[in-house]
């Protein structure tokens, strides 16, 4: 069954490293920009959170950030483009393969497009700054941002199903994408939500991926509710992508 | 052996418009067929269900005996399509845009490499395989759409208007290449150009609204439905004065004149005696009757050229 969502991805992956360069060059300057930002230019003013240099305390959330960010617009401009602009979407359905295969495809792309970048801002991350963790944490954070690459990239295919024009895409990704994003412990600690909203600050799919990496980076500790949440949303979204787009599809 | 194809009662409705209606129509193994019709006629509609792209209304059809509707995907082993908008991977050079149409089929490549070469040189293409198609010429892209459709070796090909837009010799150049399959599969084509259909096809429907008005042959379809009289007409003198006169006779239904020559449409056979009767013998240089062309039959039944 995967024979088709594998041809999808060999495609995408000799798209993807014809420009390798200039998406890696693109792709690290607006993490390192809010390093620098927060990470040093506020760092008189914010000493320690819980402990954690400030900069050290976000550097795992710019990481996260970036690969799910790239998981999303790889998913989301990808099918938009393949459906309204090339119409490559009705080549691959004129073959024997699946509506399956075409979401399992564009979503290994979109996963695969936020691990590479999210190495690559991992890797500048850490040879330009002190930014340093213990390795043996390295497979648990993995697994947190697989997990949440996996639902952005869904995300992503519903938008790009869903929406004919491409300037919506833009207003959802700072409409709902980045307000998720920044609401999620990524650039100050849950503690500064006062309490009787921080139970659903805490339930979002969101935080459990931002926070629950970061804690698994630093501490090495995952939490399972965490992993549960994000683990139920990857289902529900993948799950929703396949109907969204059968549906649409077929007009 | 099941028929190539078979259409048993397929309709699409868009809303309040049926863009398709009922349609029913048989084609044997190895016929060119031509579906001919103005635009808006409903002939990309009827593509895109034969190829499973979208989901009839009602109805079913059958290719090689395999519905559209519950088969899917082994019609898609067996079909190839190029569609009326060329939709290749402008990321893709030409060959990487067969190969992953190869790899989709599931061939493995030591097949798909000889056969996508083979191809490659067929369609001309050989000197720009590494080259991406946004650099093609419009009847270049065409040709590669064509290539990438016959890579698996379909048994049913669908060209939806394979030529329109297209230049005069590369127009010509498709022809040619579509002609060279016909003995290897069923193609079924789509044109609202009439000279393409008499060409090309062995056999011709001609829809509109969503119906098929009549199906035949070329030449069947011009004897049954061609009833214009058309002659042309050639004088030595006097041209000015013969206008006046034929444009008063009764038998006369159409006249158009440059110089000394005659288009007239007459009303029926035996109008052309008092035509002849009306002109001194000797004033006449050249009378021929006019071949009935698909063009008027397409005119007679939809009323109309192209529409827009
Ligand atoms: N997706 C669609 N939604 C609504 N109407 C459509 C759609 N596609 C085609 N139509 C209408 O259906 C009719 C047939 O269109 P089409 O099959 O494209 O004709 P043709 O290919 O013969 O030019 C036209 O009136 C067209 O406007
Ligand atoms: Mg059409």
């Amino acid at each position: 069954m995967l024979r088709g969502a594998l041809s999808i991805v060999w495609r995408d992956l000799i798209v993807l490293r014809r420009s390798l360069f200039s998406e890696l060059l693109a792709v690290v300057a607006s993490p390192l920009t809010l390093f620098f930002a927060f990470g040093f230019g506020l760092k008189g003013y914010i000493t320690a959170v819980d402990g954690v240099p400030y900069a050290v305390f976000i550097a795992p959330g710019l990481i996260s950030m970036t690969a799910v960010l790239a998981a999303f617009e790889e998913s989301a401009w990808s099918m938009w483009f393949h459906r309204r602009v090339q119409k490559t979407i009705e080549e691959y359905r004129v073959t024997p393969i699946t509506v399956y295969d075409i979401v399992v495809g564009k979503l290994i792309s979109g996963f695969t497009q936020g691990g590479i970048k999210g190495v690559a801002v991992a890797v500048v991350i850490f040879l330009i700054t002190p930014f340093r963790f213990p390795l043996q944490n390295l497979s648990i954070y993995l697994l947190f941002i697989a997990l949440g690459s996996m639902i952005f990239s869904c995300l992503g295919t519903i938008c790009g199903t869903v929406m004919d024009k491409p300037e919506n895409i833009g207003r959802i990704q700072s409409v709902v994408i980045m307000p998720l994003i920044f609401m999620s412990g990524i650039f100050f600690p849950l503690s500064s939500y006062p309490p009787s909203i921080l139970p659903v600050i805490r339930l979002l799919p969101s935080t459990a991926l931002f926070e629950g990496a970061r804690t698994a980076l630093l501490s090495g500790a995952s939490s399972m509710l965490s992993l549960l949440i994000l683990g139920g949303t990857a289902v529900v979204m993948f799950a929703l992508a396949v109907v969204v787009f059968n549906r649409k599809i077929e007009e | 052996m099941p028929a190539a194809l078979s259409l048993q009662g397929l309709s699409k409705r868009y809303g309040t418009l049926t863009a398709v209606d009922r349609f029913s129509l048989e084609v044997e193994q190895g016929t060119v067929f031509g579906l001919l019709g103005p635009n808006g006629a409903g002939k990309t509609t009827l593509i895109k269900m034969l190829t499973t792209l979208m989901r009839p209304t009602e109805g079913d059809a059958f290719i090689q005996g395999h519905s559209i509707v519950s088969a899917g995907k082994k019609v898609r082993e067996l079909i190839g399509v190029v569609p009326q908008e060329n939709n290749l991977d402008r990321y893709l050079t030409a060959r990487e845009n067969l190969v992953l149409h190869a790899k989709m089929h599931g061939i493995p490549p030591r097949d798909y490499r000889p056969r996508i070469d083979e191809l490659l040189e067929l369609t001309g293409l050989s000197g720009r395989r590494n080259d991406f198609p946004d650099t093609f010429s419009g009847g270049m892209q065409r040709r590669l759409v064509v290539a990438r459709a016959l890579v698996h070796q379909p048994r049913l090909l669908f060209l939806d208007e394979p030529t329109t837009g297209l230049d005069p010799q590369s127009r010509r150049a498709l022809w040619d290449h579509v002609r060279t399959l016909r003995s290897r599969m069923t193609i079924f084509l789509t044109t609202h150009y009439m000279d393409e259909a008499d060409s090309l096809c062995d056999r011709i429907v001609i829809m509109d609204h969503g119906k098929s008005l009549v199906d035949g042959s070329a030449a069947e379809l011009k004897a049954r439905y061609a009833h214009a009289h058309i002659y042309e007409l050639e004088v030595r003198r006097d041209a000015q004065r013969y206008e006046e006169l034929f444009s008063s006779l009764s038998a006369v239904t159409s006249l158009e004149r440059e110089q000394n020559a005659f288009r007239i449409v007459l009303r029926d056979e035996e109008s052309l005696k008092p035509l002849m009767d009306s002109m001194e013998s000797g004033d006449i240089r050249r009378i021929c009757l006019v071949e009935p062309s698909l063009e008027e039959v397409f005119l007679d039944l939809t009323g109309k050229a192209v529409r827009e």
